[in-house]
């Protein structure tokens, strides 16, 4: 990557966030309802009311209001939230991890099953494999995520009871975070038998957004495999007498890589979607939660706290992704 | 004294299932080629000169593909072998270089690792040998810098270069047969003439057979020892090369000669042309092929006719015209 193309992501990434940013001041401020409402609830007198008001500092202009939370936003510091008064930063540093850990599961199960159902359906195509697969990837791609996520829910812990359905990990359990990661405290801190209950409480909605969003990898993969088993230079691999494995493992995969990372990149958007009904689903005590309570109580600051963070994390992982399109393939080499 | 041939086709047909009915897209092709010689085949796009040789291979076997006839070679009947038997036969045994350098080779991969693939996909050797020897053949093709070239990309190399880097990696491992399918078309002109002769020469040094496929007479003119000309799936002429340019049998290569436009003949307005189309592939041929085309067309054309000796010893063509009046009615139509 030339100096110049460094200059020009950062500058996308800049102005996307500020975007995502704005976007959320203007409708926290749009849509009925405040938080004024709610903590001097229906018999706050005028006077109670006019004061909260001025405590909560939605008394300034909505231009200096909007002023502060950008000049605060570049320090990483959002105010502190209407009702904890906790620092919204401590609360992000306390629930993004839970999100990214629950993403990346998530990000996981998507590309595992996706691309071994496409590559699958790919090798064994236009057979009953194949259409059996092709079928069941539309199926769940076409599921929205409350739905999948109660299904699970249903099923693997009150129909068959073998997974925990609420929360991070058991309420009995005390943990004390370092990194906020589990699995990586799990070992800094010397602590395995934290790994099982934990995995257990994140599967199933990693698995409810995983699965779903894998169905449109798994579209792709096929996709992918199929456009590349029709070039010339397969034709050249088999002339060479290679096994079919060989030519699916060397001359295959790492062509049709390229659609795949690109297409897991922007579904990255879909994971931390996926993340927010999950854990309200699940009662998940990550980012997507926090956001979904504090909407519901105009919590502002926490609100565009965390769509900050989100909105960065979302541009970072795309960025990570077109940057790999050079190490992929060659031909974007400069 | 004969030497033996290194492969032999015999009755080749295939046959590709189709919606509504087979297409019968290579009929009865049968030559044999020998250590060192060339074998130009030569026809219009479509004639089934890329899927016969193809199916040497094995590379057209699907579900959807009939074969009939025999193909020797050394010991093995290739139509008969396994895929595992195939693979071994392969690269090692007869190799193929193909049109389009540009989407023959893996973009993704070193020209260099393309190479060492095929060495060690059939020669019990390391890393580092292959490594070496890919570099040489690299070298041997008249390729510069080779040790750095190996390292390349293939959208790194120009044009001419890819196809060299082709060769190269289709004569490592020494295949008594190489098949070049239009190896010369995709190339600027200058450069086809450097290739063809890095073929013939390699080909002439290590002994390997070439089956050489293109449509392009010109290229037959300048390398080929025996031409076989393929019209609607059959061989419609087979002759060496001098025999085939000085005395042509069929009436289609008549029309292939004449209009290969001649520095040393008057410029006329238009270049003589065949008319028409060739059958489709999935009609059933009922006598000559090429009888709705062609001007002498009589009775006897509506038979089947037999690729045999007809003329001269070792001139095999598929036309019924008597002998004795060919060379007068060419004369006729293409002065």
């Amino acid at each position: 990557m030339t100096g110049n193309q460094f200059v020009r992501r950062l500058t996308a990434v800049l102005v996307v966030v500020w975007g995502a940013a704005t976007v959320v001041f203007i409708v926290l401020r749009v849509v009925p309802g405040s938080a004024v409402d709610q903590i001097s609830g229906l018999y706050g007198t005028a006077e109670q009311r006019v004061e909260t008001r001025r405590q909560l500092g939605l008394d300034h202009s909505i231009f200096y209001q909007y002023w502060l939370y950008l000049k605060g936003a570049l320090r990483f510091d959002f105010g502190r939230s209407f009702y904890s008064g906790r620092p919204v930063t401590d609360i992000l540093v306390d629930t993004m991890p839970v999100t990214i850990e629950l993403a990346i599961a998530a990000g996981l199960i998507m590309l595992t099953w996706g691309i071994l159902a496409g590559s699958t359906a790919a090798v064994f195509r236009n057979t009953k494999v194949d259409v059996g697969l092709r079928g069941l990837a539309a199926v769940f791609f076409s599921i929205p995520w409350f739905f999948s996520g109660v299904l699970l829910l249903i099923l693997f812990t009150s129909v068959w009871k073998v997974l925990p359905g609420f929360g991070r990990l058991p309420p009995t359990m005390t943990y004390e975070p370092t990194t906020h990661f589990v699995l990586l405290d799990a070992v800094i801190q010397g602590r395995p038998e934290l790994v099982w209950p934990w995995l257990s409480h994140i599967l199933l909605p990693a698995a409810a957004i995983g699965l779903t969003t894998g169905g449109y990898i798994a579209r792709i993969t096929r996709a992918s495999f199929l456009e590349v088993t029709s070039q010339d230079y397969i034709r050249t691999a088999r002339s060479k007498g290679m096994t079919r494995r060989q030519l699916f493992r060397v001359h295959v995969s790492r062509n049709a890589a390229l659609p795949i990372v690109a297409v897991a990149g922007l579904q990255v958007g879909a994971l931390l979607g996926g993340a927010v009904v999950a854990e309200v689903v699940f009662s998940y005590p990550g980012v997507g939660k926090l956001m979904v309570d504090a909407i519901n109580r105009r919590d502002y600051p926490v609100v565009q706290g965390a769509a900050f963070v989100v909105a960065m994390c979302y541009v970072l992982v795309n960025v990570a992704t077109e940057s790999s399109y050079p190490w992929l393939d060659p031909r974007l080499r400069r | 004294m004969t030497i033996e041939p290194v492969l032999s086709v015999e009755g080749l047909n295939v046959w590709f299932d189709g919606d509504v009915s087979p297409a019968h897209v290579v009929r009865d092709v049968s030559f044999e080629v020998r250590p060192g010689e060339i074998l130009a085949i030569v026809g219009e796009s479509g004639c089934g000169k890329s899927v016969t040789a193809m199916t040497l291979l094995g590379l057209t076997r699907s579900s959807n593909a009939r074969f009939s006839g025999t193909v020797r070679f050394g010991e093995h009947e290739l139509l008969s072998l396994s895929e595992p038997e195939l693979r071994a036969v392969r690269g090692a045994g007869i190799s193929m270089v193909f049109q389009d350098p540009l989407t023959s080779l893996n973009p993704v991969m070193t020209v260099g690792a393309q190479i060492e693939e095929m060495l060690r996909l059939h020669l019990p050797i390391s890393r580092s040998t292959a490594r070496r020897r890919a570099v040489e053949m690299l070298e041997t093709v008249g390729i510069a810098d080779a040790d750095r070239r190996a390292r390349q990309f293939p959208h790194e190399f120009s044009g001419g270069m890819r196809q060299r880097a082709m060769i190269a990696m289709a004569m490592s491992c020494n295949p008594p047969v190489l098949i070049a399918d239009e190896p010369t078309t995709a190339l600027d002109v200058t450069i086809q003439a450097q290739i063809l002769e890095l073929i013939t020469s390699l080909a002439h040094d290590r002994g390997s057979a070439v089956i050489l496929i293109t449509h392009d007479l010109g290229v037959v003119a300048e390398t080929a020892d025996v031409v076989a000309v393929m019209y609607a799936g059959e061989i419609v002429e087979l002759a060496t090369r001098d025999d085939l340019f000085s005395a042509p049998q069929h009436p289609y290569t008549w029309g292939l000669l004449a209009s290969i436009p001649r520095v040393d003949q008057p410029r006329t307005d238009r270049l003589p042309s065949i008319e028409g189309q060739p059958p489709s592939p999935s009609a059933v041929l009922s006598g000559c092929g090429f009888r709705d085309r062609c001007a002498f067309a009589f009775e006897a054309c509506a038979a089947h006719p037999l690729l045999e000796e007809r003329s001269s010893n070792r001139h095999l063509d598929r036309c019924q015209l008597p002998v004795s009046g060919r060379e007068e009615q060419r004369r006729a139509i293409y002065p």
